[in-house]
């Protein structure tokens, strides 16, 4: 009796750690495909790419829950989260530096957020 | 007792390959998060269809690039970026231009066609990195294109434009 129950231990001990291990596996690589850096930069260069193929007058709906959702978990304003200075489409989702992508049309775009709820951002270009 | 052994062995194998297949992904997963975006060839695509659309828009060539006797205007040529509303100064000082931008304009009625004008914008030194064939792809991205115009005087150009996108350092790991 006593030898069996050291087996089931060590097999629990076993198990416990094998599905551990896994968790901790899995949260890292769902960690890493969520990261604010990576949305920051696919932001950027979309807002870019949609930038330099606009016409002035051009008026854009983009939506970002995702941004949205990470702003709120980094405690950043929504209204910030994507700028535009000098040539670059700054695109922040924390309280860092943000990733800034440069668009080569010459025309002013502006962004602001349509609903904070929903994180819809409007982008509009003019001469 | 060997038994015992033996399975302790095994539990401790069981490990030592957990870690190397974890260690696999999580290098993996590096690999694959920490390369950017690569979107040279869109833009450089998108570069190409507004140099064509500020040269020639709605079936007739800009008239501040050609007069109505079919004379291409220097101004043009000299203002060329602000013409196209076109900005490739990037707000980092003393990096050079991630852009280029040409366009040659070859009479087509000719048999031989030669060149009567050319626009160009940018940073040139890109140009000789366009032929080279490698699988590295830390090299500036070409996109060739061609079409034809009418002038204001019936004749028939065609159009060659050359438009390439650097910005290896954000688009290339």
């Amino acid at each position: 009796m006593k030898k069996r129950g050291e087996i089931l231990v060590e097999n629990v001990i076993f198990i416990v750690l094998n599905i551990l291990f896994f968790s901790i596996l899995v949260l890292f690589l769902v960690k890493q495909s969520t990261g604010s850096y990576l949305l920051e930069q696919s932001y950027s260069k979309q807002i870019a790419l949609l930038v330099d193929s606009a016409l002035p007058g051009t008026i854009m709906t983009l939506n970002m829950p995702q941004a949205l959702t990470i702003s709120k978990k980094n405690n950043f304003d929504f209204n910030k989260v994507v700028s535009f200075s000098r040539g670059n489409v700054n695109v922040n989702l924390s309280s860092g530096r943000g990733y800034s992508y440069h668009y080569f049309s010459n025309y002013t775009p502006h962004a602001y957020p349509l609903d904070e709820k929903t994180g819809v951002y409007v982008i509009t270009v003019s001469k | 007792m060997i038994k015992k052994g033996s399975n302790k062995l095994i539990s401790v194998y069981w490990f030592i390959i957990l870690i190397l297949v974890a260690g696999g992904i999580v290098m993996m997963a590096n690999v694959f998060y920490s390369s950017p975006y690569d979107i040279r060839s869109t833009e450089a695509n998108i570069l190409s269809t507004k140099v064509a659309n500020c040269i020639y828009f709605g079936g007739k060539m800009n008239p501040a690039l050609i007069g109505v006797n079919g004379v291409f205007k220097q101004e043009f040529k000299d203002n060329f970026l602000s013409h196209c509303n076109l900005n490739f100064d990037s707000d980092i000082s003393f990096t050079q231009k991630q852009y280029y931008t040409q366009a040659d304009f070859y009479l087509f009625s000719e048999i031989q066609p030669q060149k009567s004008f050319e626009l160009s914008a940018g940073n040139k030194n890109w140009i000789a990195d366009c032929g080279i064939k490698t699988s590295k792809p830390k090299l500036p991205v070409c996109y060739n294109n061609s079409f034809l115009a009418r002038g204001p005087t019936g004749k028939i150009y065609l159009i060659k434009t050359l438009s390439i996108v650097g910005n290896v350092d954000k688009n290339v790991q």
